[in-house]
């Protein structure tokens, strides 16, 4: 029997408490700080060697698709009742709004040095020291909306133009492509400013402080963003039941992207699934 | 590293498609770019230095909004990639940067952003940090917990039925 995975803003008192709950419980035995650690050592950039599972890749909706299954099992050792929330930031806009309030994930950075100061995780309340920050500051930082140079959230405009491009991915299967699903949805454009920053990176930006480094798992938003882009990569699959992952073989001898991407049915490092494996995940849980 | 270390590293990576990640390497790579950094103040005085590179400069050295930000292009003796390596700090400490496909840059501060040159990366980098605080080497540190594991690890410890789901497009 799947799990449901809701919207964070249907969730019951109860269940917001048990939620958080257990993300403090993982903090405390250590194991958080593991998953900061994976997704540091995960970005791999494609202007440089080697493999990029996570980032810049045809495989970063499953590599954090799986990321996401192995916070959810962590979370539900602690509490089998827990599933992982997905934040519509389509609907949930404002710098108040849910995810932003004391009994989810507290509100925006102070003015002076971005830091969280509300909810559960401000460093006041004593359950979440940052110890694996891209600076030496042991306090979550956030900068909602980007005070000094305020930027807004993707619409669903930007979303749907994702959705409706009907091809996964496109060669070479990086930050460049212009064209597919993935990268509409990754968000990496071409020139500078702020037009160039579209869905999955504008969110990052736009919650800014410790989202917006190689760190930001940090801040417990990215779990929630997460689910949202998985959620989305669901409602694209329903879409367009006759594409799939691409690619479905690795690129071919002479190919530069050769040994830099995981092809369909590759093994996902650091796991032993492969892509083919996380396209359908009904199973294990499903989105309400 | 030594270069023969670096273009080893590079090889086994482009060969190998279960390679570690790069950033892993890149992490003990600092440990010996920190011995590098230290003799920075005594490369730069033994040539001049212009203020601020624009594209294509070799180093910049300027202290922007109260930080000082210095970057060094190091050599590429020995590299059969056209990558080149920036040694940047902000007040003394290592900024790494990364390189898109499309030759732009990234920081570990800004991850999500790219910029046109190493100087407006590290500029950007220094916005986003708050008062007082510095930049943080991040260690490797041992990755225990990435179980390199199956799907059905989780699913098994969600003491779930996963039968039907094993044989999914299998």
């Amino acid at each position: 029997m799947a799990y449901v995975r809701k919207n964070v803003a249907a969730l019951t008192a109860s269940e917001r408490r048990r939620f958080v709950n257990a993300l403090l419980e993982l903090k405390r035995r250590g194991e958080y700080d593991e998953f900061v650690r994976i997704h540091i050592a995960y970005y791999a950039a494609d202007g440089e060697t080697g493999l990029r599972a996570a980032h810049m890749a045809p495989s970063f909706l499953p590599w954090h698709r799986r990321f996401l299954l192995e916070l959810e099992g962590a979370l539900r050792r602690v509490d089998s009742s827990v599933t992982v929330p997905y934040w519509d930031w389509t609907r949930d806009r404002t710098t108040t709004s849910v995810p932003w309030t004391g009994d989810l994930l507290g509100g925006n950075g102070r003015r002076s040095d971005q830091q969280v100061t509300t909810g559960p995780f401000a460093y006041a309340a004593g359950h979440w020291t940052i110890r694996e920050g891209v600076t030496d500051g042991r306090y979550l930082t956030r900068d909602l909306g980007r005070a000094a140079s305020p930027i807004q959230l993707p619409t669903q405009g930007d979303v749907d133009w994702a959705l409706n491009d009907g091809v996964y991915d496109v060669h070479p299967w990086d930050s460049t492509v212009t064209r597919g699903f993935r990268n509409k949805l990754e968000g990496w454009g071409t020139g500078s400013g702020s037009a160039s920053w579209h869905n999955h990176n504008r969110v990052h930006r736009w919650v800014g402080g410790a989202m917006l480094g190689a760190a930001s798992v940090n801040d417990p938003v990215f779990w929630l963003h997460h689910a949202f882009l998985d959620m989305l990569w669901e409602r694209w699959q329903r879409a367009h039941t006759s594409h799939r992952y691409l690619p479905a073989e690795p690129p071919g001898a002479g190919d530069a992207q050769r040994g830099r991407v995981v092809a369909r049915y590759q093994k996902l490092p650091p796991w032993d699934d492969t892509p083919d494996r996380m396209e359908d995940v009904s199973r294990i849980y499903r989105y309400a | 590293m030594t270069d023969g270390e670096a273009v080893g590293a590079r090889e086994r990576a482009r060969e190998d498609t279960t390679a570690g990640p790069t950033r892993r390497r890149v992490a003990r790579g600092l440990l010996s770019c920190a011995a590098a950094l230290s003799l920075m103040p005594v490369v730069a005085a033994a040539r001049p230095v212009p203020p601020a590179a624009g594209p294509g400069g070799d180093s910049f050295d300027e202290t922007y909004r109260g930080r000082h930000i210095q970057g060094v292009r190091m050599p590429e003796a020995g590299r059969s990639t056209s990558d080149a390596d920036w040694r940047i700090t902000v007040d003394g400490r290592p900024l790494h940067l990364m390189r898109r496909a499309d030759g732009t840059w990234l920081s570990m501060v800004d991850h999500y952003t790219s910029y046109r040159t190493p100087l407006e990366a590290a500029r950007a980098a220094v916005d986003e940090l708050g008062p007082g605080q510095r930049l943080r080497e991040l260690a490797p540190g041992p990755l225990g917990g990435a179980r390199p594991g199956s799907v059905l690890d989780v699913v098994e410890h969600l003491g779930m039925d996963m039968g039907g789901w094993h044989g999914v497009r299998a």
